[in-house]
């Protein structure tokens, strides 16, 4: 048994390691991160985003400001405030499907380390709660546990799950 | 002051102690059908991760014209693990509705809904068609071609309804025909009314369980067999904490490696696009009004269609009285009913998506 929880762990662990990319096969349908000039390029946005049209990524450099340095928006004060409302600018019409993807590599580590965390405490939690059950179980057997006014005392003790 | 101190202050104070006792004199029958008890509380897994994730999105949702299909996209690019919410709860949903079925037809066979559960199986029924109804109405809320053509067909069925069916569609739309008006009365639905539906239902089917117990295998009923109980606190709340861990692990994994794109905005004057389908859960249903012809001699053929669809679902609804006794004749033709009827819907639906 204990080989076998071994088992389960070693295969959840390295499936989480493994690149998700591969294990989805497609494209479209997973997560994907652009190439690593694409990734490097918005790392130097201030919002360090890649989700933009390929139209919108060949955009001019000179629309690329450096990471830090936050473009005043029209009409502001120099204290930062607001003077008169700015005009609201229209929303960009989009001419291709969003797919979803992790906005920069910092958001890929985050989704990775946090899918061995989960399948790793999951194991973890279950090798312990199998354990805990064993033990209720083994309690309840030998008759610790009595459910008050229960109207079956009489009944045969419940078997283990997988036993 | 000790941990211990605190919870008893509370249990005090909040008149917990009955529910507490309640807890530990439950106890679970053990038999070859146990397994089927896990899936009721599984559901209640999947609505929280509803919730959770519902609110998470619909703090940034716009349910606007111009707003609903830029916020997502929104949501996917700009925020933080947006798109990972949004798949989340996407699959959460696919999970929580197949789970209700898998529960209902677990009763269905086990005949489970026999009396006195009677009232406990229609609350059941209704949470199973509200458990749809969110799907239909979360469905456009990303405002996209397909969604608003499903959506085009799917608030058009009603209309075959005799004497109401026109008023159906209009509420549902809010108008003739889906607007913005639809998008914006579909949100409503989706996160005030339906919820508030669930949750009236779900505390009355959840305490009609309580007061009548599990249900234990007909055969064991019959003969009288003295099963072997186990006591619902803590020996099955922790079997089925382990079934919800591994649930939850499932689900994250299929929201990270098959997230939901997002198509572009939908466009109220172009015409519908091509292979328009609902959810997987609705296939069946879409495929069984195809398949009528478009007249029937005096009557159309997606009249006949929802009448036929409609008296299913009220036989279904109304299936401890039709069949009160299960052992009998009766008793088998709908267990053969129930295998045909799956038989069916998967059939229905692989041809859908053929």
């Amino acid at each position: 048994m204990r080989k076998l929880w071994f088992g389960f762990l070693l295969v959840t662990v390295s499936l989480a390691l493994v690149p998700l990319e591969a294990i989805a096969g497609q494209e479209g349908t997973a997560p994907n991160v652009k190439d690593k000039a694409q990734i490097e390029a918005a790392a130097a946005l201030p919002s360090g985003r890649t989700g933009e049209s390929p139209a919108a990524q060949a955009a001019p450099p000179q629309d690329v400001k450096p990471a830090g340095e936050v473009p005043a928006k029209p009409g502001a004060l120099p204290s930062g405030r607001a003077g008169a409302a700015p005009a609201k600018k229209p929303p960009a019409i989009r001419t291709e499907p969003i797919v979803p993807a992790y906005q920069n590599i910092k958001e890929r580590s985050a989704v990775r380390v946090f899918y061995v965390w989960l399948w790793l405490s999951i194991g973890v939690l279950l090798y312990f709660l199998r354990w805990w059950v064993q033990e209720a179980d083994r309690v309840y057997r030998a008759k610790f546990y009595e459910p008050v006014e229960s109207p079956r005392k009489d009944n045969p003790l419940p078997p283990l799950l997988g036993e | 002051m000790s941990a211990r101190a605190v919870v008893n202050w509370f249990v005090d104070r909040l008149a917990l102690k009955p529910i507490l006792d309640y807890m530990h004199k439950k106890e679970i029958p053990q038999h070859h059908h146990t397994i089927w008890y896990y899936t009721g509380s599984s559901i209640l897994l999947f609505l929280f991760i509803q919730i959770f994730t519902g609110i998470l999105l619909a703090l940034y949702y716009q349910p606007t014209l111009e707003g609903a299909n830029a916020s997502v996209g929104r949501i996917m690019t700009e925020l933080p693990l947006g798109w990972l919410v949004r798949s989340i709860h996407s699959w959460s949903a696919t999970f929580m509705i197949a789970t209700v079925m898998i529960h209902m037809l677990a009763i269905w066979f086990t005949k489970s809904y026999r009396k006195p559960r009677e009232v406990t199986w229609m609350t059941g029924f209704v949470l199973l068609v509200v458990s749809m109804m969110f799907g239909f109405t979360g469905y456009l809320l990303p405002w996209d071609d397909l969604s608003l053509a499903a959506t085009k067909v799917g608030t058009n069925i009603p209309k075959a309804i005799p004497v109401v069916g026109t008023w159906v569609t209009q509420l549902l739309r809010g108008g003739d025909d889906v607007t913005g008006d639809t998008l914006t009365r579909f949100f409503i639905f989706h996160v005030c009314v339906l919820p508030l539906l669930v949750f009236a239902i779900m505390v009355i089917h959840i305490l009609l369980v309580q007061k009548e117990g599990m249900s234990i295998p007909l055969k064991d009923e019959v003969e009288k067999k003295k099963l072997p109980w186990l006591p619902f606190w803590p020996n099955f709340i922790l079997r089925e904490t382990m079934i919800w861990l591994v649930l939850l692990g499932i689900v994250l994994t299929l929201s990270v490696l098959f997230a939901p794109s997002l198509d572009l905005s939908a466009d109220l004057m172009a015409p519908a696009p091509e292979g328009v389908k609902p959810e997987w859960y609705f296939l069946f249903l879409f495929q069984t009004l195809k398949i009528f012809p478009a007249n029937m001699g005096p009557v159309t053929g997606e009249f006949v269609a929802v009448v036929l669809i409609l008296v299913v679902i009220m036989a279904i609804f109304f299936m401890p009285f039709l069949e009160a006794k299960p052992l009998g004749k009766r008793g088998k033709l709908v267990t053969y009913g129930g295998i045909l009827g799956i038989i069916y819907a998967i059939a229905m639906s692989i041809w859908s998506l053929l």
